[in-house]
């Protein structure tokens, strides 16, 4: 069976725009991703990877070249449609005004409710899962900004998981987790990539984990990307250049 | 936990109620008989009752808005009148009193007024974007709040400067309304006040969904397909008009938009916005009617400024919540 084509970058130039001047961060951008592809996303500090996923998701428009989510190029999708395909998880954290665990993860489907996110039985149930898939069960109650950075962490993926989405991109997500909860992290994405056929794209530094459980390897450096298969790592120059030769 | 907010709205109904029974019976110097209330009871018809609507509409509007602003600056603190825009409103209102009596449109009843309600919502507006404008550059909600008081003291202080420029007739009406009271407002400005502010009111429905939304700030609410500017945008317009629109009745009204969505958050432990809504607009009510009677019958012939009750219910609650770090 023929694997479906999630996401498909030519010939993009991703960054920021700054008073109309544009700022490229990455040049020359060609990628495919493909459903249950697990890619890490490596690279050093300041290198590009959150901009790559801001950019993948729509966040940051590409300054030039084509982006297309599912063969449709990301303008012509309209929000709520995009908000079915791709799921993020970032690095900020949100909280306060009495938002609890369970409302992180409700906000998932928002784009399935009505005008007045009405949650409809099939709706709640959706967010059960979700609750349960990722192991929050005993906290859903507590209030966001009284979690542990695991449990917000797993929180902000339940909401990913409730989104319902083909793709999942993660920035970081387990940059405050001790290292059981790391693996717990991945081990999860993994199921998620091969029960589900989900693609999901995560950042990370932690190399040695990401060698463990992805499939392949986005290496971000020089304005560039390089895609490669996880087994092919330890071969690879850039990789081993990033600190892949430390492992 | 939906049993529970049943019963606390019950509660804050029959507030209502008593507050309103209060301020029409006590809200002035002579307080009116139940017995005396005759078709033709000038005080009542003529004075109480629209300062009690005044009352009820201000609240409304103003705990509405705060709890607007709150969301789109994901801040707490917000509020029309912390953030300078109340001050805002009243400067634009002072500079149209001024150059409306230069141009003698003030002698229009609909004119002048539609004039000053005009530049109070623009004045509003005006501030709101500013605000908007430096929050994106500081990240502290201590010192947007900070920032906000500054602008309203040079609101304040360009007001004070225009008012050595004015004839004796814009004076009086500058400083009167500059303090801020519930009692200008008659029947007839009611017909205008009441309708814009309900159309405004009921507007918000419509965004129920991107407030909710807009408590994960722009790139979580992007992602779950809400328009984060547009829908922001339009907040902004309506949290103005209300803030406008009763400034221009009633003048600066302290710490009512802050108070009451802090109160509403504090009494229903709760992060649904629709929910804040309706309770934003029965607590606001309560408390204003509250403060009207009590500023009217504490003290035996003196009727007090009602910002002073409204600060000293909205400035501890303020403190408080800087103390309390945790729920920022």
């Amino acid at each position: 069976m023929e694997k479906k084509r999630h996401i498909v970058l030519k010939n993009a130039v991703l960054g920021y725009k700054k008073s109309n001047t544009h700022i490229p961060v990455l040049k020359g951008i060609n990628l495919e991703v493909y459903a249950g592809d697990f890619i890490g996303i490596v690279g050093l500090n300041g290198v590009g990877k959150s901009t790559l996923l801001k950019s993948l998701c729509g966040l940051l428009p590409a300054l030039d070249g084509e982006l297309l989510i599912d063969e449709v190029k990301i303008n012509d999708l309209l929000l709520k449609d995009l908000a079915k395909k791709i799921a993020i998880v970032l690095t900020e954290k949100i909280g306060g005004f009495n938002l609890t665990a369970y409302d992180a993860v409700a906000a998932g489907q928002m784009p399935y409710t009505n005008s007045f996110n009405h949650l409809t039985n099939k709706n709640l149930e959706i967010i059960e899962t979700a609750i349960k898939t990722c192991g929050i069960v005993a906290h859903q109650h507590k209030l966001l900004n009284e979690l542990s950075d695991g449990l917000f962490q797993k929180t902000i993926i339940a909401k990913a998981l409730a989104q319902q989405t083909p793709i999942m991109l993660l920035d970081e997500p387990s940059a405050f987790l001790d290292y059981a909860s790391k693996h717990d992290l991945f081990l999860l994405l993994k199921k998620l990539s091969l029960d589900e056929h989900k693609c999901i794209l995560v950042s990370s530094h932690d190399l040695d984990i990401l060698l463990k459980y992805c499939s392949k390897l986005l290496i971000v450096s020089n304005n560039s990307i390089e895609l490669i298969n996880a087994n092919e790592a330890k071969t690879n120059k850039a990789f081993l250049e990033i600190g892949g030769g430390f492992i | 936990m939906e049993k529970n907010s049943n019963i606390k709205f019950l509660v804050l109904i029959g507030l209502l109620v008593i507050s309103c029974v209060l301020s029409l019976l006590y809200g002035g110097s002579e307080s009116v008989d139940l017995g005396a209330i005759t078709s033709r009871n000038f005080i009542f018809w003529q004075i109480r009752f629209p300062k009690t609507i005044t009352a009820i509409i201000a609240g409304c509007t103003l705990a509405t808005a705060g709890l607007i602003l709150q969301v789109i600056f994901r801040n707490p603190l917000a509020g029309p009148y912390v953030l300078g825009i109340s001050s805002g409103a009243s400067l634009m209102v002072a500079i149209s009193i001024l150059t409306g009596n230069a141009l003698h449109l003030m002698s229009d009843f609909f004119i002048g007024k539609t004039f000053i309600v005009l530049s109070a919502v623009s004045g509003s507006f005006l501030i709101t974007l500013l605000i908007l404008g430096i929050s994106k550059k500081v990240n502290s909600n201590v010192v947007l709040l900070l920032i906000g008081l500054m602008l309203s003291q040079i609101c304040g202080a360009i007001q004070t400067a225009l008012e050595y420029f004015s004839d004796a007739n814009s004076l009086k009406s500058f400083v009167t309304w500059g303090m801020g009271s519930l009692a200008n407002t008659t029947n007839f400005d009611l017909l205008i006040y009441l309708p814009i502010a309900l159309i405004f009111l009921v507007a918000i429905i419509f965004f129920v969904k991107p407030l909710n939304a807009l408590l994960l700030g722009e790139n979580y609410s992007q992602n779950v397909g809400i328009n984060f500017k547009s829908s922001r945008f339009y907040l902004i317009l309506i949290s103005s008009v209300l803030t406008g629109l009763t400034t221009a009745f009633c003048g600066p009204i302290a710490f009512i938009g802050t108070a009451v969505p802090i109160l509403s958050r504090m009494v229903f432990k709760n992060s649904k916005q629709h929910l804040h809504l309706v309770s934003c607009l029965l607590l606001g009510s309560i408390i204003l009617l509250f403060s009207d009677a009590f500023a009217n019958s504490a003290i035996k012939n003196i009727s007090l400024p009602i910002n002073m009750i409204t600060t000293l219910i909205g400035a501890p609650l303020v403190i408080y919540l800087m103390f309390k770090n945790k729920s920022w």
